[in-house]
């Protein structure tokens, strides 16, 4: 698929960072486009032949169960986010791929000190995107939580997590 | 010298102290008008998925992101009003916001006198002065937030 560029700042320093932008449950995160191998609906994905892609498919993840929120409905045209860090490979299911976005190294905002819990291995920064803010996510930690599903411990790591954002949403307001 | 710095430490004993007092839920608090950033209309957090007890979301003004203190969640009160303010507050770590009452807060001025240690436990707390037969806790801002040593 096309991935639509945008571009927030002049590219004149060395020091420039291409993230691709994605929704889930209405929450923008930005991934790496160096851990990034491709953007395909599962649609696309089942119809592939390439081995090595089924495989990715099979452990195609909801990101949204791991954080939970709501889940992404799993139809054709849902989006499967291909990522890759080092020796791992895995696949996120997202809401809305929004395109790539590429942004000096000093844009990127650290997540405040205030946060310090597990979380900080979870995020990489954040980005002010349109009026809200993207959390850089740790393609390590994606990668890490597909070997614990397959190790069979799914259940244990969705579960805290779900406890983490639970916390999240508070009482239910806005606020 | 001693004598001079026995002096002044009296005065700063004995001048009175400003605070804004302010609620969540209904039940008043106050905060030491020096840690006090800004009040403004609140505007919806954003969640980040964290363990950090009550520091889970983020709220972006303009080009700031700053984080959320859930006192109300430590309270465990709702916020009420349609219309909540946001208290901004001087952290150590780095100013942080709370979401408070929109009854607006009031500007109070306290005599050191006024001042009495805090009986409660359910938060972090310089110290109390009564207000009728209220107690309103003075809060220990650095406290909050379990990063915090």
């Amino acid at each position: 698929m096309s991935i639509q560029e945008q571009s927030a700042s002049a590219p004149s320093a060395s020091s420039l960072r291409r993230f691709l932008i994605v929704t889930i449950s209405g929450r923008y995160l930005a991934l790496d486009a160096g851990s990034v191998g491709g953007v395909l609906t599962i649609k696309e994905l089942e119809s592939g032949e390439d081995p090595a892609i089924q495989g990715v498919v099979e452990r195609t993840i909801s990101l949204v169960m791991q954080l939970g929120s709501s889940d992404v409905p799993t139809h054709p045209t849902t989006r499967v986010v291909l990522l890759a860090d080092r020796e791992m490979r895995g696949s996120i299911r997202v809401s809305d791929v929004h395109g790539m976005l590429e942004i000096q190294q000093s844009q990127i905002l650290p997540l405040p000190p205030h946060f310090c819990g597990v979380e900080r291995h979870w995020y990489q920064g954040m980005i002010l995107f349109e009026k809200s803010i993207a959390m850089i996510l740790n393609p390590t930690w994606v990668l890490e939580m597909h070997g614990r599903s397959d190790a069979g411990q799914e259940r244990e790591t969705p579960r805290s997590s779900v406890d983490a954002w639970a916390i999240g949403v508070s009482d239910g307001r806005t606020c | 010298m001693l004598r001079t710095g026995e002096k002044g430490q009296r005065e700063a004993t004995h001048s009175p102290s400003n605070c804004v007092v302010f609620s969540i839920g209904g039940r008043r608090l106050a905060v030491k008008t020096l840690e006090v950033a800004g009040i403004s209309p609140w505007k919806p957090s954003i969640p980040v998925g964290s363990r950090t007890p009550f520091i889970t979301s983020v709220v972006r003004q303009d080009q700031t992101v700053l984080p959320v203190f859930d006192l109300a969640s430590l309270l465990r009160l709702r916020v009420r009003g349609n219309h909540p303010l946001c208290l901004r507050i001087k952290h150590p770590l780095g100013d942080m916001v709370m979401c408070i009452d929109e009854e607006m807060p009031v500007l109070h001025t306290l005599e050191p006198a006024a001042i009495q240690a805090y009986r409660g436990k359910d938060i972090p707390a310089e110290g109390s002065y009564a207000n009728g037969l209220d107690e309103i806790p003075i809060l220990a801002i650095s406290q909050l937030g379990s990063c915090m040593k």
